[in-house]
């Protein structure tokens, strides 16, 4: 079969709280190909764990409820699947793992009972048989003496031990896809970074493709095919991982970078902290801590998602003027697809042809690159931040731009 | 663990000490109804009263100091000599072996009852919060905690006693709904009739505590419905009750069981002596309110003593309980 294992496609989650109604997950479209590994990235609170809850309908529903879009998952739609299917995949072939292995085990059963309910669960195999292969999968998983492992209770097991088994429970039923909610946040370095070679031995061995939620980039350049950036309930940007440290397209992502140690300043922070979740602000979702934000960026509904041009038509882009940048060529594939996020925009026929232009480049949510913006005011402040001997005349000119914007 | 369960016993013992000798206590201080009622009579009969009191006294050893009467019935207690019962005329241990069987056989079906049903509510309205048979199941168990028992009781009887009795729905006689309204105790315990009997004490009795096992558990569920491992158990394909029966409920139970216990006790103590007085059962709750009221030292302080050993013995095994049912708990190092 062709065509990509998972594709959601303008996803949106909400909850029903006393404050109103949380769009935790607003329009969020991404796919994933088999063996693929793809990461969801942004702070917290930006709907990343939402959306990876919603694909097998794990968020807790009421209050939660997916209210649109469509979730396409090897040919079949699991927004309208019955529950009793979606359990069926659930914990066969997509299984999740979370982040913090001290709550996720049971800790009144033994791991290896915990490890065999999943593959009796979904197999008719007798007690016996499911405990000799809970044996074989904590033994895979890399616990020593998995033999009399098998018997401990989880509170007998250190942190990582408890992911392993975690992992382990995950791929009892040889899932087609692994959703992996920040699996080793709560794991101390040393330990994240076997666990994050465990996982990548497991991909290639099971050959399943990884839905990998977190809000460390050190762990998305580890892990990642391509990359999915979120912010406040809505996709930012969605690239290639090289394109994506190399080439950042939306301003957030830009600042993400520039958050991490050895890269920019070490001391940098995105100032500012995520909009309320009941109330968003107009326009783009982050124009009320970006450096770039013009009045465009704050009215209307949040951009579509634009082609970012490559590096190389950046350095024309650069050389040039500035209006011949913008509004030349990189422009054209936009307003050939339509805007793609846009809610009223999207007719049922024309998702394919969409996705055909979008889904697999380098795409950021930016009014900069819409036709008739300057995009080198994005691109010029990540170039000089990269070049280190003009760092100071960038920040400055960041300034001002932010002081003109407001 | 075999220290501690032998420290846990050994406390056991201090406390059955400590109840009965407060027991004793109380009841020395009490009026003597037995020693009134022979000074009234040999007053009609023109005897000196006074001279009655001593002899009815004297003649059962209790005119002698306090501390010698308490020596003496702990040296006998120690040696698990019960004494006689002046109120039933024969000794302590019998006229309990005679009544604990009434108690038990409409006790033990109304603790199962209210604890099933008590549960299934409770995890049903924990899984449906906010709906309106969350709301229901919330009005049948304050129902059930507001209404006084002896006054729930009374209108069963009426009900079921009277008003059947002479009603009748579209023209068929509800008669047949009729049941008896007080104790018979002719009928062998596992009979039709005995059962048929004591449906109206138990439900009675079942009404008071499912209200209490209902909220408890549907606190519970709520507190591990959101847990990680419940969310872990549903991302493995886990049907709804698997999740609800084999991770919410059995990790719920360590701390259901404890409130399960003091439950017990409650109704045991509060209960059975409203139940037994308003359905005529001769049960232990009977016994124990006879033998208050003629000062029945002996019967009382034995009686006494049944709440007391389930109250330790319960709590001991419960403890225990702890260890099978939560891994973590481990008394091994104490």
């Amino acid at each position: 079969m062709t065509g990509p294992l998972l594709e959601v496609t303008d996803l949106r989650t909400q909850f029903h709280t006393d404050e109103g109604v949380v769009r935790a997950v607003d329009g969020v479209s991404f796919d994933i190909g088999r063996g693929e590994t793809v990461c969801l990235v942004g702070e917290s609170g930006s709907g990343k764990s939402v959306t990876s809850e919603s694909i097998t309908k794990l968020i807790p529903i009421p209050p939660g409820e997916i209210a649109g879009g469509s979730i396409r998952f090897d040919g079949m739609e699991l927004t309208d699947l019955p529950e009793s299917d979606l359990r069926d995949l659930r914990g066969s072939r997509i299984a999740h793992v979370f982040q913090n292995p001290q709550e996720t085990l049971n800790p009144v059963y033994r791991v290896g009972r915990q490890i065999a309910e999943t593959i009796r669960i979904h197999e008719d195999v007798g007690k016996e048989a499911a405990r000799k292969r809970a044996v074989d999968l904590l033994d895979r998983v890399g616990i020593p003496d998995a033999a009399e492992r098998v018997d401990d209770y989880p509170h007998e097991m250190s942190g990582g031990m408890k992911q392993r088994v975690v992992i382990a429970m995950a791929l009892a039923g040889r899932p087609d896809l692994l959703i992996a909610d920040e699996p080793t946040t709560a794991l101390d370095v040393t330990i994240q970074a076997q666990i994050l070679r465990l996982l990548n031995d497991l991909q290639a061995e099971f050959d399943m493709a990884i839905l990998f939620v977190t809000h460390d980039l050190g762990v998305v350049a580890e892990v990642a095919d391509r990359v999915v950036v979120m912010y406040a309930g809505r996709v930012m940007e969605r690239a290639d991982v090289y394109d994506l440290f190399e080439n950042p397209g939306h301003p957030y992502t830009q600042a993400l970078l520039a958050c991490l140690p050895g890269r920019g300043d070490a001391t940098t922070a995105i100032g500012g902290s995520l909009p309320s979740p009941t109330n968003p602000p107009d326009g783009c979702r982050f124009h009320p801590r970006c450096p770039h934000a013009i009045p465009d960026c704050k009215s209307g509904d949040q951009p579509p998602l634009h082609p970012v041009p490559d590096p190389d038509a950046v350095a024309t882009g650069a050389g040039n003027p500035a209006g011949t940048g913008a509004g030349g060529p990189p422009g054209e594939p936009v307003r050939a697809a339509g805007p793609y996020d846009d809610t009223d925009g999207a007719e049922e026929g024309g998702w394919d042809e969409v996705r055909e232009a979008t889904v697999s480049g380098h795409v950021a949510s930016c009014i900069y690159y819409r036709q008739g913006y300057d995009a080198t005011t994005v691109r010029h402040d990540d170039a000089a931040a990269d070049g280190g001997s003009t760092d100071q005349g960038a920040s400055g000119a960041a300034g001002d731009e932010e002081g003109g914007g407001s | 663990m075999r220290w501690y369960v032998a420290r846990r016993l050994a406390w056991a013992l201090v406390a059955t000490w400590l109840a009965v000798t407060l027991t004793f206590g109380v009841l020395l201080a009490a009026p003597n109804p037995g020693a009134d009622a022979a000074a009234a009579q040999c007053a009609s009969q023109d005897r000196d009263p006074e001279q009655c009191r001593q002899q009815y006294l004297e003649s059962r050893g209790l005119d002698r100091p306090a501390h010698v009467q308490y020596i003496d019935y702990m040296t006998d207690l120690a040696a698990l000599d019960f004494g006689y019962s002046e109120s039933q005329e024969e000794p302590v241990t019998a006229a309990i072996a005679d009544a604990w069987i009434y108690s038990a056989q409409y006790f033990v079906p109304s603790i199962i009852i209210s604890v099933l049903i008590g549960y299934s509510i409770g995890l049903y309205s924990a899984l449906n919060r906010y709906t309106l048979t969350d709301y229901l199941g919330s009005f049948v168990a304050y129902f059930g905690i507001s209404i006084p028992n002896f006054w729930f009781a009374i209108v069963l009887i009426l009900v079921v006693g009277v008003y059947f009795r002479e009603a009748s729905l579209l023209g068929v006689s509800l008669d047949a709904l009729s049941l008896r309204t007080y104790y018979e105790t002719s009928y062998g315990v596992f009979t039709v009739e005995n059962a048929k009997q004591l449906i109206m004490p138990v439900i009675v009795l079942a009404t008071a505590s499912v209200a209490s096992q209902m909220r408890y558990s549907r606190a519970q569920a709520l507190e591990y419905a959101n847990a990680d491992f419940v969310k872990t158990a549903r991302a493995k394909g886990a049907s709804t009750w698997r999740v609800l029966v084999a991770h919410v409920l059995r990790v719920a139970l360590v701390p259901l069981s404890t409130i399960l216990i003091v439950d017990i006790l409650a109704v045991l103590f509060a209960g059975s002596f409203i139940i037994e007085a308003i359905f005529q059962i001769p049960g232990l709750g009977r016994l124990q309110l006879e033998a208050i009221t003629q000062k029945d030292t002996d019967l009382v302080a034995a009686v006494t003593l049944i709440p007391v050993f389930l109250a330790i013995v319960g709590n001991l095994i419960q403890d225990l309980a702890y260890v099978l049912l939560d891994p973590r708990i481990d008394y091994g190092d104490r």
